[in-house]
């Protein structure tokens, strides 16, 4: 039978997160008393609530039939990449190599073929990126790579 | 102050150059975003924070809610010309302006969509200035335990009210409250769940999660999705023009849609989702002909329209005079005044009566500008549907990383950009609700230290939340509306 993998999965990550989240704040934050709520009090009540949330959603997703949902590892992973390497360029290449290098990373996954559309894409880019940032808003970031 | 002097006051603030030109930006920026499905309020608004610390709050202000409603206009072209809603609060649009699209009916639904938006944005800026005034008049009668009651009344309301599984969406609220759990403990300066972190010690950054979960998952999921590779077709600006008989169809949905939707803006929890998929079911219910709904209906677009914009300008009235925003949207508003030092509350009117009454006076030069702009500029609408979603969605990543790295300058916030935006494409996956936890993060840091304080104030007896007579009538609310999904199951099997 196909069962409702997405919902099991999704419920029980959340009962894991919450029931981890319980009992981290038990064991290293005080609980107080009902009258004077110390910091743990929220988060154990919070984190026990949302694991039974979760495993409220997961049972009955395992016991009944549902569509699998479609997964799209390949647009997940270089997005994701795109971003991380933003992050970690701009500080070394600059506005303008960090938003070039991930609008070129950001079309991988894109269906359209050839990498001419992807070049001007990049460059059209980085142009706006500047124009607006840096020219309009007088952001102070680096603007291009550091050669030393 | 008359009613009339706060308005003049707020007209002659908001026509000042330097205010105007944020209006003007705001809802053309909105319309853009809303016309391009996709990208929503939520994640336009997300990335244009970070920009707003450059302005005054009352400017931010006024662009950021220019965007919201901007949004709503433009939501509904996508809905009516491709059957993709270019919001969520447009999403009940398609229902019936597509099929008037297949019958070549579109410049019609386009109009009706527009006047009708028109519309009921100023019934409900009528009642946001009358409900303004009486509830910060009420409010200074709130206490602790009133607050953190009305705040759980909200988030109840907002995962039950319309829901299949009301269950996700509590699973979704309490990962929302349990991550704004985050950071130093305003009470007692404890630090919580930072693992160390410095970058945490402020909690989650507000823009960070918004732009992950709005931005980043949305992207992912639409990438390779075939259904948003389709452009519109042409329109002529004759087939704009109704006929007799629509125009004798139009007025009363978009009278009771507007007066729906200003009802439900202003309940916290439900927002302007909600009211359009109401005002849709209503239409639907007293119409002589229901057969005719979901086959191009003009009730259909008009009521709903009306019922989202009414909704998007009365959801202001709870977040600015008592601080609780009604829907993710107002919370992400009210993140922005908090980030501009500004708490909102039952003395706004008073203190900021500039930043209230120009903000209201922006409502209305707002929507008029989108109704001169957006009949002409249909021509632009379209032709930028036709851009395809693979020359959008990088600059999209592009802006939404330098967004977010513009408000602290550190790295590790586009780290945490990744991270959630992994977290929520997962959630997209499980058809587990993103806005929820985003209202959840907002509202949670607000009903914690009103529990506790009324907790202290009442020596620990939790009686309190019954003897209060506002905290007992929101008690009463919210176990109807637990016990409602129960006895609807109930009565199913019976």
């Amino acid at each position: 039978m196909q069962r409702d993998w997405p919902e099991v999965w999704g419920g029980l990550i959340l009962a894991i997160v919450g029931i981890g989240a319980a009992l981290y704040a038990w064991q290293n934050y005080d609980m107080g008393t009902l009258r004077q709520m110390g910091p743990g009090f929220f988060p154990v009540a919070i984190g026990l609530a949302l694991c039974g949330f979760g495993l409220i959603i997961a049972l009955p997703a395992f016991l009944r039939g549902g569509e699998g949902a479609q997964f799209d590892g390949v647009s997940l992973v270089l997005v994701l990449a795109a971003v991380l390497v933003f992050g970690l360029a701009l500080p070394r290449l600059g506005l303008v190599g960090a938003s070039f290098v991930t609008v070129l990373i950001a079309t991988l996954p894109a269906q359209r073929r050839g990498w001419r559309w992807r070049g001007v894409l990049a460059l059209s880019i980085t142009l706006v990126t500047v124009l607006i940032f840096h020219v309009g808003l007088r952001m102070t970031l680096p603007l291009w790579p550091r050669l030393s | 102050m008359s009613t009339w002097e706060s308005l003049l006051l707020g007209l002659s603030f908001a026509l000042q150059p330097q205010i105007l030109i944020y209006c003007v930006l705001g809802v053309l920026l909105g319309s853009f975003v809303g016309v391009l499905p996709g990208i929503g309020a939520m994640a336009a608004i997300s990335m244009l924070l970070p920009l707003t610390f450059y302005m005054s709050p009352e400017a931010a202000l006024i662009m950021l809610a220019g965007v919201y409603y901007g949004a709503q206009y433009g939501g509904a072209v996508a809905s009516i010309l491709l059957r993709l809603p270019g919001t969520p609060q447009s999403a009940v649009t398609t229902l019936d302006g597509y099929p008037l699209t297949q019958q070549g009916r579109a410049g019609l639904a386009l109009f009706t969509a527009m006047i009708s938006s028109f519309t009921g944005a100023m019934i409900g800026i009528v009642v946001l200035v009358v409900l303004a005034g009486w509830l910060s008049a009420l409010a200074t009668r709130f206490g602790a335990a009133d607050y953190a009651m009305m705040m759980i009344f909200g988030l109840v309301a907002a995962s039950t009210i319309g829901a299949t599984r009301p269950v996700k969406g509590f699973a979704m609220i309490t990962l929302g409250v349990l991550l704004g759990c985050i950071g130093t403990d305003v009470n007692s300066g404890a630090q919580r769940f930072t693992f160390g972190q410095t970058e945490l010690l402020d909690g989650l950054n507000l823009v960070a999660l918004a732009m992950g979960l709005f931005g980043v998952a949305e992207v992912i999921a639409n990438i390779r999705n075939p259904e948003r590779q389709k452009t519109a077709a042409r329109i002529s600006m004759r087939s704009l023009l109704p006929t007799r008989e629509d125009l004798r169809r139009i007025p009363l949905p978009v009278l009771r849609g507007g007066a729906l939707g200003s009802f439900f803006g202003a309940l916290p929890g439900t927002g302007s989702t909600l009211s359009a998929f109401l005002a849709y079911a209503t239409e639907r219910r007293l119409s002589r002909q229901p057969e005719r709904f979901g086959k191009g209906a003009i009730e259909g677009v008009a009521g709903p329209e009306a019922g989202n914009n009414a909704a998007s300008i009365t959801a202001f009235a709870p977040t600015l005079t008592l601080g609780i925003p009604g829907d993710p949207i107002m919370a992400l508003m009210l993140g922005a005044l908090i980030i501009h030092g500004i708490q909102p509350g039952p003395m706004m009117l008073e203190a900021r009566p500039e930043m209230f009454w120009g903000l209201v006076a922006s409502f209305g030069i707002g929507n008029l500008l989108l109704i001169l702009l957006n009949l002409p500029l249909i021509g632009i609408w379209i032709a930028m549907l036709r851009i395809p979603f693979n020359y959008l969605y990088p600059a999209i990543i592009v802006f939404l990383c330098l967004g977010v790295y513009s408000v602290r300058g550190l790295t590790f916030d586009i780290v945490l950009v990744a991270g959630i935006g992994l977290a929520g494409y997962l959630m997209t996956l499980a058809r587990l609700s993103p806005a929820l936890l985003l209202l959840g993060f907002v509202l949670g840091p607000l009903i914690e230290t009103n529990l506790r304080r009324a907790m202290l104030v009442a020596r620990g007896d939790p009686m309190v939340f019954l003897e209060r007579p506002i905290s007992a009538g929101f008690v009463c609310a919210i176990v109807v509306l637990l016990l409602l999904p129960l006895w609807r199951l109930w009565r199913r099997k019976a």
